[in-house]
């Protein structure tokens, strides 16, 4: 999506949990080329709390930054389950095999709101890279 | 909404929007801009985060952009925001990701005909050196208590270990070393993900570069500054690497919870603050001075490497290859500064997020070497465009808390600037210049195309102009080395 300085990313789901996976993906593919035919290396658990649900899915993204700096892999595939209030558990496949095409920096709370309507979730992510 | 019509035009080269313009400012915006770049403001939502800072609790007199202010994500980059000690806020957002993201220049004695036989050489020799790019950007790993030490001496702990000289921290903003850096408020997993980024040039709009004084404004002040046409210098901009981001995600979420509890209403979530004199802001404080001495320390080994490489390529060859640091600046960092305002002499944070503090002569932060002129204001381009050295004046401290432009600013994205040329092209277009390229990624380079900002001769003529900082002189690229 245009803006001028950073980059932002549309996502949506049927549900919140699918929003948050397509949300990650979305950052991901910005981030990375995961190689033809990569393997799975290593799986991870995660868990995250937060105040709201726009809270938690800028900690989501913000903890897959993180993982895949720390871990020097990337993540191809994601089970999340939600529960309220703002809470997150989710099981990470992780693979070594990619390439780093952007240093995302962070997932910010600029204008972050997550709607509702009658076909499911949306929202828009702006991230400093 | 903020529309043109909202500013009203004070100077040739300032506009201002009152603090009616919208409900919630406690203080005007204003804007240093000509026509054009106004208009280019206009054109993405920087003004209406501009004004969004202006309801910030503790904001003194406005809500301050400079000529390259551009959209952002919470404050707009180019945005200078002081708020009075010790109840005003300070906010995270108003420093951004990449804290103490700054430029150093260091200067040679030189001449651009003798440096050009051995320019592939010396450009290959950094590349090799300095890690940079992508993911690449790995050193020696520090220990625990080696970071620790990092975070709270920054470029002094550097010298101290060899990796320069006294001269180069007496030539730094903070000389290199903020007060009040407390390793224990930056989070364990800040520290590990940058463990192993010290002296790294990292990616985004970083770089090193090489270039020729081309053009010199002010021959007294350029002669002090050691800046004489024709000569090479070196242009080193980074910043605290993954450090700064951990910790500003860390303290954006931890201030939004503690704005809750001190009642603080805000337009945009991404401006979470806290009152200086809270727990929590004071944290973040120390946290964030410990990622500016980090970034400090990053830049003061990157000229470590810069002068081996240039030793290894040039020795013996040239009569002279020495770099000397001329300065070293912030443009992203919250500084704790008096300032008279209204005939008052008050204690403000400073906030300048892409924004370069320029303090004006007899200031006592300005090195002896410089201080009957005025501060080295140091403002580089976009890669492979022009950069400028600036002097700071007493118009700035008394209009803008001693603050000035950072740099080109940008009008494109990225994206539009990678669909609108191709890296193989730039490359090709910047060597028919006589201009030496080496980087990880030709996307990357695209990405940081001259086109995709703003036209930096433009926005330096807006700030010597409205005497936010005086021109001394410009230098163009020979080398490029982007991450």
């Amino acid at each position: 999506m245009p803006h001028t300085a950073d980059v932002a990313i549309e996502a949506w789901g049927r549900d919140l949990p699918e929003l948050f996976v397509h949300a990650a993906q979305g950052m991901l593919s910005l981030a990375v080329t995961v190689e033809p035919g990569a393997t799975v290396t290593a799986s991870r658990e995660v868990s995250l709390e937060a105040p709201d649900w726009e809270a938690l899915l800028v900690d989501w993204l913000n903890e897959l930054l993180a993982l895949q700096d720390e871990h020097g892999e990337t993540y191809v595939a994601f089970d999340v389950s939600l529960s309220a209030p703002g809470q997150l558990r989710a099981h990470l496949q992780a693979t070594q095999a990619y390439r780093l095409n952007v240093a995302i920096k962070a997932a910010t709370f600029h204008n972050l709101a997550i709607r509702h309507d009658e076909r499911g979730y949306r929202t828009v992510v702006v991230f400093d890279v | 909404m903020v529309a043109k019509k909202d500013f009203r035009r004070l100077t040739a080269f300032l506009w201002e929007a009152p603090a009616t313009a919208r409900p919630g400012m406690r203080v005007p915006a204003r804007i240093y801009a000509d026509d054009r770049l106004l208009e280019a403001a206009m054109d993405d939502r920087s003004l209406e985060q501009l004004v969004n800072t202006a309801t910030l609790p503790g904001i003194v007199k406005y809500a301050l952009a400079m000529p390259d202010i551009h959209q952002g994500y919470g404050f707009p980059i180019g945005g200078v925001v002081a708020t009075r000690l010790p109840s005003g806020v300070i906010s995270p957002g108003g420093v951004g990701y990449d804290i103490n993201c700054g430029v150093r220049l260091l200067t040679t004695r030189l001449h651009e005909e003798e440096l050009r036989p051995h320019l592939e050489r010396l450009m290959g020799a950094l590349f090799h050196d300095v890690p940079s790019g992508v993911g690449r950007g790995h050193a020696q790993a520090l220990s625990q208590k080696e970071m620790d030490q990092v975070l709270e001496r920054g470029a002094e702990w550097a010298v101290s270990h060899g990796y320069g000289s006294r001269e180069d921290l007496e030539h730094t903003e903070e000389r290199g070393s903020m007060q009040g850096g407390d390793a224990g408020a930056v989070s364990e997993r800040a520290k590990t993900r940058a463990k192993d980024e010290l002296g790294t040039l990292g990616s985004g709009n970083h770089f090193l570069e090489i270039d020729v004084v081309d053009r010199v404004f002010d021959p007294e002040v350029a002669q002090r500054f050691g800046l004489e046409e024709g000569t090479v210098v070196v242009w080193i901009h980074s910043g605290s690497r993954a450090l700064g981001h951990q910790v500003c995600t860390d303290y954006v979420r931890e201030l939004q919870a503690a704005g809750q509890r001190y009642g603080i209403q805000l337009p945009d979530r991404e401006l979470a603050c806290a009152p200086l004199d809270s727990p929590e802001g004071k944290r973040y404080f120390a946290a964030m001075a410990c990622a500016a001495n980090y970034a400090w320390a990053n830049r003061q080994m990157m000229t470590h490497l810069a002068r081996q490489a240039f030793e290894r390529v040039l020795a013996g060859q040239v009569r002279d290859w020495h770099l000397t640091l001329l300065y070293d600046v912030a443009h992203n960092i919250a500084k704790i500064e008096e300032h008279t305002v209204d005939g008052e002499r008050l204690r403000l944070c400073v906030h300048r997020k892409g924004a370069t503090r320029a303090f004006g002569p007899g200031h006592p932060a300005v090195p002896d070497r410089y201080r009957d002129l005025g501060q080295p204001v140091l403002i580089p381009g976009s890669m492979g465009s022009a950069s400028y050295v600036l002097v700071g004046t007493e118009t700035a401290m008394q209009e803008t808390f001693g603050s000035t432009c950072h740099g080109a600013g940008r009008v494109k994205s990225r994206h539009a600037a990678k669909r609108g040329v191709s890296g193989q092209a730039l490359r090709q277009k910047m060597e028919r210049e006589g201009i030496v390229v080496r980087t990880e990624s030709l996307g990357d380079l695209a990405e940081e195309a001259p086109e995709a900002y703003k036209d930096v001769d433009r926005v330096v003529e807006v700030v010597h102009q409205a005497g936010l900082a005086r021109k001394v002189a410009r230098t163009r690229p020979i080398g490029v080395m982007k991450g």
